[in-house]
């Protein structure tokens, strides 16, 4: 329903995205995809999927404007549903003031999309990518709130290297990131009975990316270092009956280092992705939980034609996951990988064909091993799987989307 | 330097020379206000990319494109080394994360020469027939030198009158001071390519800490 209302909008603003104000140009642009998802055994990503779903919305708007040479104002409204999650709550996406001294210097402040590999960034933009699930290694759909966004500031640019060794392109940024009311980490919480009130704090980090001689070819290299806290109220495990009693958590070590590169030859574009997250938390002052998540992936996408793409992929993601202290009897440790707790393996097909410049619809299977657990969600969420889980889960997507 | 090339359009002649933006059909055009005659193809990229916003002169550019179509499929080929649709997803990426604005594209040579002609720091692409009037042509393929003199090439009358044409490759070696040392024919019709070497070899660049050594193309004829 709100998908076919942006699509009569998207069709009505195509032709009106520009203007003026105080001779300036304005630009309106936007975007909304619809995705219906089936698994054949487990329910996945909060929705009942295994009757099919269609619970997997979101939408976006956004203005901006060159008010000078060196200085750009803009902000986005972005919403959605997926399952349990966003329940259509809206939410400031970005909003900047973007400030470029030099090609080599500028400047960005506000609420700013956090630069985390290849598509931290632009992850929400289902239009922009070939698959209708970046690999769920990486992009976790349900943790998008993790990394999206800081509220702070940027430090970027571009420099050209000499003796034709390409260029680099570099950001710094510092800033406070706060999840979502109703993001994935906050839903997991809820299974074991707990309320979190708020989950935020300092986010810090680098990304550089060099375009290299060889025509194409990108790589790159990002480090994020958190201080995260979450305060809320939990059920006592050790006296249930006691009701719930203050919750909290903090970093005392989070940090996330990940390599990418890609790889584009006319039609076709390789990417690949390898992150490493490392969360140890101290919980409640009383337990310690150290959490090793490693994903990557290799992905392929090929341009039969103008309107039609095709691509697949092999994501692979692990955790191993130890608790300490007086929690350690109610959360036992996890480390081994090879158990459907410790992995969730997805090899992926895709294909997309872009009815016009603004409409397309893709279709795509996965075929998962695993389903990961722990400390940290995966996607596999025990309030909708309450029979428990099954070792491996295939997935239908499709989706659809404009954007003008 | 733009004065005589206007008057060889003026007169109707059939030559068109210029170097490298003028291969494949194309010429770069910049605003008056772009203080560089040269651009060089890595500059030139980053610019149509929207990573550079100014050139090494210190300059203020803003890259216009030119509508889906032959003229900018060969551009985006030949200089920025991209389809069409991977520059779409490059600037909506830029656009809908908030790093960028999309970028100008208009209809036709005579709407981007227009539009280049009264905007400040305005580059854009168009044909090589254009009418490039109340613009600059920018010169492409030597990285940091800035063209001082350009000697146009002669265009042999019989070939001319046999419409034999097309574009003529070079390797030139520039000495530090900026004069050309040497031009070796890599690619194109012998005799244009003695009559393009006579002319580049009277060519001055800018001086520089070190020779350069580059490649440039020069087209003869409307091909």
């Amino acid at each position: 329903m709100i998908f076919a209302y942006f699509l009569c909008l998207g069709q009505v603003a195509l032709h009106a995205q520009e203007f003026k104000l105080f001779d300036r140009e304005v630009q309106i642009h936007g975007f909304a995809s619809q995705g219906f998802i089936y698994t054949n055994e487990n329910n996945w990503l909060t929705m009942n999927t295994s009757q099919g779903s269609g619970a997997f919305t979101d939408f976006g708007i956004n203005v901006s404007t060159n008010v000078s040479d060196s200085l750009r104002v803009g902000a986005q409204l972005y919403d959605r549903n997926l399952g349990q999650l966003g329940q259509y709550h809206p939410a400031l996406d970005w909003a900047v003031v973007d400030y470029r001294v030099k090609s080599w210097l500028g400047v960005r402040g506000g609420k700013v999309k956090t630069t985390l590999g290849l598509y931290t960034d632009s992850q929400d933009f289902d239009f922009l990518h070939t698959f209708a699930l970046l690999p769920q290694s990486i992009y976790r759909i349900d943790l998008r709130d993790d990394t999206i966004a800081h509220v702070g500031g940027d430090i970027y640019g571009n420099v050209t290297l000499q003796h034709k060794l390409g260029d680099l392109s570099y950001t710094g940024y510092v800033g406070h990131r706060n999840d979502g009311e109703h993001g994935g980490y906050r839903y997991y919480f809820s299974s074991f009975g707990a309320q979190i009130k708020s989950y935020g704090g300092l986010q810090y980090g680098a990304d550089l990316r060099w375009r290299t001689p060889l025509k194409g070819l990108l790589i790159g290299v990002s480090r994020m270092n958190e201080d995260i806290t979450a305060k809320g109220s939990a059920i006592n495990p050790f006296n249930p009956g006691e009701g719930l009693v203050p919750y909290s958590e903090f970093s005392k070590s989070d940090w996330t280092n990940q390599f990418y590169g890609e790889y584009t030859k006319g039609r076709l574009r390789i990417d690949s992705e390898y992150r490493r997250y490392w969360r140890n938390q101290i919980l409640n002052g009383t337990s310690e939980s150290f959490a090793d998540v490693r994903g990557w992936y290799v992905s392929g996408a090929y341009r039969v034609c103008k309107r039609v793409q095709i691509g697949s992929y092999y994501s692979r993601y692990t955790i191993a996951n130890v608790v300490t202290g007086a929690l350690s009897v109610f959360y036992p440790s996890a480390t081994d990988t090879n158990l459907p707790t410790g992995h969730e393996y997805d090899k992926v097909l895709t294909g997309r064909v872009d009815l016009n410049r603004f409409w397309y619809v893709k279709v795509e299977g996965h075929f998962m091993n695993g389903y990961g657990s722990g400390p940290y969600p995966t996607g596999f969420y025990s309030q909708v799987n309450p029979q428990g889980l099954k070792p491996t889960t295939n997935a239908l997507v499709v989706k659809t989307g404009i954007n003008f | 330097m733009k004065c005589p090339k206007l008057l060889l359009v003026a007169a109707g002649l059939a030559i068109l020379v210029s170097v490298d933006s003028l291969a494949d059909g194309i010429k770069v055009i910049a605003n008056s206000s772009v203080k560089a005659d040269t651009i060089s193809e890595d500059e030139l990229k980053l610019v149509f990319l929207g990573e550079r916003i100014s050139l090494t002169d210190g300059t203020h550019v803003e890259p216009v494109f030119m509508k889906e179509g032959p003229v900018d499929r060969a551009f985006l080929r030949k200089y920025l080394g991209v389809t069409e649709d991977d520059l779409q997803i490059h600037y909506r990426t830029l656009l809908f994360t908030g790093r960028g604005s999309m970028p100008k594209v208009l209809e036709s040579d005579a709407a981007v020469v227009a539009y280049v002609a009264e905007t400040r720091g305005a580059i854009g692409y168009v044909s090589a027939s254009a009418n490039a009037l109340g613009v600059k042509i920018l010169a492409i393929g030597v990285p940091g030198r800035r063209l001082i003199t350009r000697v146009e090439p002669d265009y042999p009358e019989t070939l001319k009158q046999l419409n034999i044409g097309g574009t003529v490759r070079l390797r030139i070696s520039i000495s530090a001071k900026g004069n050309v040392e040497n031009a070796l024919l890599l690619g194109g019709n012998p005799i244009l390519g003695e009559s393009a070497s006579m002319a580049v070899k009277q060519w001055i660049y800018a001086a520089s800490r070190s020779p350069t050594v580059a490649e440039i193309s020069i087209t003869f004829g409307e091909h």
